[in-house]
């Protein structure tokens, strides 16, 4: 009875030690699967190398950018150097405030800090948008849902504050500070009804902020879209009605420069200017306008041509290249003009729409042909290859 | 004769009453509940479309008329749901606002899946697929972009078809290249036997075929799909009747062959 009972007990002790050992091995497991499965790559670092300076023979060429919704470091980097090489010295980049200031007077500068900090390395300027509207600054829900674009009148000073912030912070790298875009458009103006005089109450009131912390920065107002809508339209008004409305309205008084988008969809760059054509050369127009109320500059701060197959306002590739160099020299010979910032550089993912077809690299960074074609411009070289075979006939 | 006397204490009336309900209570088709679930939901009887007319065979401006693969779309699921559409016509920038800010109730605007998006839109399921197609010659059709070792394959540069091209050159064993300005010219190339296949998307090709058809050019060509380009009909998120109402209205175009009825007459 006696053996008996060691041998169970025997057997008991020995089956604990073997369900502790495998507990114990199961918890090495678990944590050695834990340890493994917290392991990702590191993300591509993009460390600063030395400092560039541009090489080009176009001071005006600028490209307009689309950094702030890059996920990648690596390809704000990579992008800024495309730019560089290209020989563009100025980039039009957005700096969306509800990004900057998502509560009333907390900032956290940290994507803009290291979009600058890489253009500073590569020689660029910037010249910043500023737009995009954060929760607590729009509109209190009045039946109609509020967008990034909606900008009450009591939130211009805090609009203002953060420019003027930003301004304080990037002065030394700025070319310039551009308050809001396309306001005669309805949706960029919060599907309120366009309004020149309360634009140039925005610039009124946001403008003095900016002077008074960073009295170097230069402020552009306008960057109206080129838009031929009728008068009383819902969607937005003709820019060139639009302008002479809020000079009306003391505008000028609160800029140091207009800037305009002027794209040339399916007209040669030289088609002469008419209001009631939409081309490249309505900035003549747009000139003319403000030279009447304030012997201002401009910068083109959203130019250029679409090589989309079907879209109906698109031209194609070699015609866009020809055209766009064509538009370049025609601003060189401008004097009222200080900057020519052309649509855009690349999109961080496509639209697989025409869209896609104003880059002038892939999202990939492959260079299209319109960038080669810019880069032999500003370095005054003629065009190097043609990149593509002849038509099959 | 053993039912005969439980027949006899059912009453015709309760018979009567008992085929009512089953016949109210029996699970209707879903399609048709959805249908009538988007029809209460839009109350006013119109479905108001955004659509930027600026893009064919999809959407433009002919002869003061909107036309294109999308209003007759549009045009259909409007007359299917029993109410009438009303073309918004907007911007391409714009168009995702106007249905965030209920100026419209849909987008059918060549719109492709965008799960960036899907936070704050519904997508219904794809009605065409605008994706790269491998457009190879008849008598010697390819099946697979892994045939193309050895041939001469056309595209336009700088297009989705080239980044393609490129990723099947440093995959497989070499192929020649034919980088052309415009991607009819590559679909010409094929034609003319300069080149053994070419990659186009698809609305490229289908456009090509109709314009060769017209001229009277023969061009007997395989096509398969390479990558894939779904075009889908946005509501919002809040709307969810709506979105499965378009979806199921959707499938049933694609089963029933409306939809290639459509895409025949603008493709």
């Amino acid at each position: 009875m006696l053996q008996a009972s060691l041998i169970v007990r025997f057997i008991m002790k020995s089956r604990l030690r073997s369900a502790l050992l495998w507990i114990t091995w199961g918890l090495r497991l678990a944590l050695l699967v834990w340890l493994l499965s917290s392991l990702v790559p590191p993300r591509a670092r993009a460390i600063l190398g030395e400092p560039q300076q541009v090489s080009t023979t176009k001071p005006k060429l600028c490209l307009h950018t689309r950094l702030i919704d890059e996920v990648y470091d690596w390809k704000i980097q990579r992008s800024l150097e495309m730019i560089r090489q290209m020989g563009a010295s100025t980039i039009v980049e957005f700096f969306p405030w509800a990004y900057f200031e998502p509560s009333a007077g907390q900032f956290n500068w940290q994507r803009a800090d290291f979009i600058m900090r890489h253009a500073e390395n590569q020689g660029l300027r910037v010249l910043a948008r500023m737009g995009f509207v954060p929760e607590w600054a729009r509109p209190a829900s009045t039946g109609q849902i509020s967008t990034f674009n909606s900008l009450p009148r009591q939130s211009y000073a805090a609009f203002g504050r953060f420019a003027a912030q930003f301004a304080v912070r990037y002065h030394h790298l700025l070319a310039g500070i551009i308050l809001w875009n396309e306001p005669n458009l309805d949706y960029e103006w919060g599907y309120r009804p366009v309004s020149p005089a309360e634009y140039a109450e925005l610039l009124a009131v946001a403008a003095p902020l900016i002077r008074q912390a960073a009295p170097s920065v230069s402020i552009l107002g306008g960057a109206l879209a080129p838009t031929r809508e009728p008068p009383g339209s819902p969607h937005g008004m003709d820019d060139l009605i639009y302008l002479e409305q809020m000079l009306e309205a003391g505008a000028a008084q609160h800029m140091d420069m207009l800037a305009v988008h002027t794209y040339g969809f399916t007209a040669p760059a030289d088609e002469p200017p008419s209001p009631d054509r939409l081309n490249f050369r309505r900035v003549e127009l747009l000139h003319a306008i403000l030279q009447r109320s304030a012997p201002l500059p401009i910068a083109i701060t959203e130019s250029g041509w679409n090589d989309h197959p079907r879209w109906t306002k698109a031209v194609s590739p070699s015609l866009r290249i020809q055209y766009t160099l064509d538009s370049l020299r025609l601003g060189e010979s401008w004097d009222w003009l200080r900057y020519h910032c052309l649509w855009v550089f690349r999109f961080p993912t496509p639209y697989y729409a025409y869209p896609d077809h104003f880059a002038m690299a892939t999202t990939l960074f492959q260079p299209l042909p319109i960038y080669y074609a810019l880069r032999d411009y500003a370095q005054g070289q003629p065009m190097s290859v043609v990149r593509w075979l002849p038509a099959p006939r | 004769m053993v039912a005969r006397p439980t027949l006899r204490r059912l009453r015709w009336p309760t018979l009567a009453f008992l085929i009512l309900v089953i016949v109210l209570a029996w699970p209707r088709d879903d399609a048709a509940r959805q249908r009538d679930e988007a029809r209460r939901l839009i109350a006013s009887g119109v479905l108001r479309i955004g659509i930027d007319a600026s893009y064919p065979p999809f959407a433009s401006w002919q002869d003061g008329q909107l036309v294109g693969f999308d209003v007759d779309l549009g045009l259909a699921l409007a007359e299917a749901l029993g109410v009438e559409a009303r073309f918004v016509p907007l911007s391409f920038d714009g168009l995702y606002d106007a249905l965030k800010t209920v100026q419209v109730d849909v987008l059918i605007s060549a719109l492709v899946y965008n799960p960036a998006r899907t936070a704050e839109v519904a997508y219904t399921r794809p009605y065409y697929d605008n994706g790269l197609l491998l457009v190879s010659r008849a008598e010697r059709p390819l099946d697979a972009m892994a045939a193309i070792v050895g041939l001469r394959l056309a595209y336009q540069y700088g297009s989705d078809a080239d980044t393609e091209a490129r990723k099947w050159a440093r995959r497989i064993a070499d192929f020649d290249i034919m980088p052309y300005e415009l991607p009819t010219h590559a679909l010409d190339a094929l034609c003319l036997s300069q080149a053994d296949a070419a990659l186009v998307e698809a609305t490229t090709y289908f456009l090509h075929a109709r314009q060769s058809k017209k001229l009277g050019r023969t061009c007997p060509a395989h096509a398969i799909y390479v990558t894939h380009n779904p075009y889908v009909v946005a509501t919002r998120l809040d709307q969810p009747a709506l979105r499965n109402a378009l979806d199921s209205l959707i499938e049933s175009f694609q089963r029933t062959g409306r939809i290639d009825t459509l895409r025949a007459k603008w493709l």
